[in-house]
């Protein structure tokens, strides 16, 4: 939309801002952006969308195949499981358990992880150091390692492996937040406003956080497809999401007995891990190009 | 390179020690006595509870403890199996040394192909083999790795009944324990059948090989890519551009080189999340590695197994990333000399 300039002021467009219009620019990865919104609509509105219940059984309809079949019928549109459960309804409610609340783990672990990272730049000397080394000794453990540790220690269950995965994820956040602020924190216009007067927690509010942000976001899209990883791959080992809980790795490793007969049951939940994986890395990945456009121009 | 040397010997204690504290302190964390947790004994009798109680110093302060702990652990004595009452360190001898051979192999896969195509991409930037390499690459850390693997068994197993789906050989073939790797316990073995037992310990390998390699491999791809795209910008290129040299000249004599000790920095980075994708795969495989084992400690809650697991992943995998980076600086002589305070 074309814009008429009455005055002649130069707008500069806040960081957050910029990078929307670079990010813009992508067709594809305005695809994974709109699955992405798709998917957190569908993740917070699946109980009122959804045809049946998750845990409905219609046992006079075992094992239907997906309407495309011939022996599909249209009625249970991507078929039904081997308690006659819907897919395509235990596909929409699994959307809110292992996208949403992957989600909602991302978004704990970033503030924590955020808030934490932040600190430790302000620290200086041996604290600093240690923490430095803790960080890369958690850091080499593997992430599901971690997380099936953490799982052993309280139990498990999908709150735990939550825990978990949100235990798994702060370091990472830490890592980046810490790096950040202090890349930022040897530039002049923060020496500016400490000349200024500003504290250190001023500073970090009004002059540093609106320049790292996109950085925090952009590591916030990779966690996030970490974190639905992390939470199927649990739910399949039988760690996480107990079985009747339509979460997507768990409804995998419930489809595995039947797998030659009931394909469907398998490929199905794994190719909306696969949608939502893909869809969170694509956003991610424009979020980078965007962020290195804004730096070049 | 002797101060590089000390320095990354000084990280890997450093990091082995933090590490220790971290599986001392799951003895207490986790549920139960910390002292039947330490010592995988379960259902001790007062006399067996103060015999161990003796031996880990129970009763002193949690600095002593500790350091009996670790005089434990370089002793080798890691404790027993909650599950099993064997010696966890003689399980995790037998079973490290498949997780090494799978994961050895999926990283050599993951290389030879990743890198190469990276480099491709990298050259036709910008072009649409360039595109459809980078929409590969992105499914390929997409997939989860253990949908990947059922799909793999179907297709490769059992619709084409090409590849055999479980197990490291077929157990026709009597192959002695020496160091559990099997391709060397293989060579080792005076087996007239070597040859046939080679081939089958491949095709046994060649499935769940490839399945954990694609992840890895698809971020090699774009590692790859990258280094390669920073070095055709810097100005010795240019120079050589310059000079007269055609274009493949310049790839293979100047290009590949020099992209190629950048991607190799990333390699012991990417070697933690190898790692991960292994034990996921050994389970369904079934293969017979440290991974398989983690997880069926925890449907047991063998506590002992997993903090001793977890203290023996780590440090392999520690060690992997000390030994990527010393490869680095034995290539990149830039990395030894101005890389300080690392």
């Amino acid at each position: 939309m074309a814009r008429n300039r009455i005055y002649q002021e130069e707008e500069f467009p806040s960081p957050l801002v910029q990078l929307w219009h670079n990010f813009r620019q992508n067709k594809v990865v305005m695809f994974g952006f709109g699955s992405f919104v798709f998917l957190f609509l569908l993740a917070i509105f699946s109980p009122i969308l959804t045809p049946y219940s998750s845990i409905q059984n219609n046992l006079d309809h075992l094992l239907v195949p997906p309407a495309w079949d011939v022996n599909g019928d249209v009625s249970f549109l991507l078929g039904t499981d081997n308690l006659g459960r819907d897919m395509l309804s235990r596909l929409m409610h699994g959307a809110s358990l292992t996208f949403g609340l992957s989600f909602v783990v991302v978004i704990i672990s970033m503030l924590l992880g955020v808030i934490i990272g932040s600190l430790s730049a302000l620290t200086t000397g041996i604290k600093s150091v240690f923490l430095n080394h803790f960080l890369d000794v958690i850091l080499s453990i593997p992430s599901l390692l971690l997380a099936i540790v953490i799982v052993a220690i309280l139990g498990t269950g999908l709150g735990n492996t939550l825990w978990a995965i949100v235990l798994v994820l702060i370091p990472q956040f830490i890592h980046i937040t810490k790096n950040a602020v202090k890349e930022e924190f040897s530039k002049d216009y923060v020496l500016a406003s400490r000349l200024d007067g500003a504290g250190s927690f001023r500073i970090l509010s009004y002059s540093i956080f609106p320049n790292i942000i996109e950085k925090i976001i952009r590591q916030a899209t990779l966690a996030q497809s970490a974190a639905i990883l992390d939470i199927a791959a649990l739910g399949f080992l039988g760690l996480g999401a107990p079985i009747p809980l339509p979460e997507w790795g768990a409804m995998l490793s419930n489809g595995l007995d039947l797998f030659y007969i009931a394909p469907w049951t398998v490929y199905l939940p794994g190719l909306a891990i696969l949608f939502s994986v893909v869809a969170t890395n694509l956003v991610g990945e424009g979020m980078r190009h965007a962020l290195k456009q804004s730096k070049e121009s | 390179m002797l101060i590089f040397t000390l320095r990354r010997i000084n990280l890997l204690l450093i990091t082995v020690l933090l590490l220790t504290l971290v599986s001392f302190s799951l003895n207490f964390l986790f549920p139960g006595d910390p002292l039947v947790n330490m010592s995988g004994r379960i259902n001790p009798t007062p006399d067996q509870l103060l015999i161990l109680s003796d031996q880990y110093q129970h009763n002193a302060n949690y600095f002593i403890q500790y350091w009996t702990y670790l005089q434990h652990i370089f002793k080798g004595e890691l404790g027993v199996s909650m599950a099993s009452h064997l010696p966890i360190s003689s399980e995790i001898i037998n079973l490290l040394p498949a997780t090494i051979e799978l994961s050895m192999t999926a990283l050599i896969i993951a290389m030879c192909l990743g890198i190469p195509i990276g480099f491709i991409a990298a050259i036709s930037h910008k072009k649409i083999t360039d595109n459809i390499i980078l929409t590969i690459a992105m499914l390929g850390y997409s997939i989860p790795v253990f949908w990947l693997a059922l799909l793999a068994i179907l297709v490769f197993s059992i619709q084409l009944n090409w590849l055999p789906s479980a197990g490291q050989i077929s157990l026709l073939y009597e192959i002695k324990h020496v160091t559990g790797i099997q391709f060397i316990d293989i060579m080792l073995s005076e087996s007239e059948y070597k040859w046939q037992a080679f081939q089958n310990a491949s095709s046994h390998i060649l499935l769940p090989a490839c399945v954990v390699a694609l992840a890895p491999g698809a971020l090699f791809i774009r590692l790859a890519r990258t280094a390669m795209m920073d070095v055709l910008e810097t100005s010795y290129i240019r120079a050589a551009k310059a000079k007269g040299l055609s274009f493949l000249q310049i790839i293979y004599r100047h290009a590949i080189r020099n992209a190629l000790i950048n991607v190799i920095r990333h390699v012991g980075l990417q070697f933690a999340n190898l790692i991960t994708l292994a034990m996921v795969t050994e389970v369904i495989f079934n293969w017979p590695g440290i991974g398989r084992w983690l997880i069926e400690s925890i449907y047991q809650r063998d506590y002992t197994a997993i903090q001793a697991g977890l203290l023996v992943l780590s440090s392999f995998i520690f060690i992997v990333h000390i030994l990527t980076d010393f490869i680095y600086a034995a290539l990149n002589p830039l990395a030894r000399d101005t890389k300080h305070g690392a």
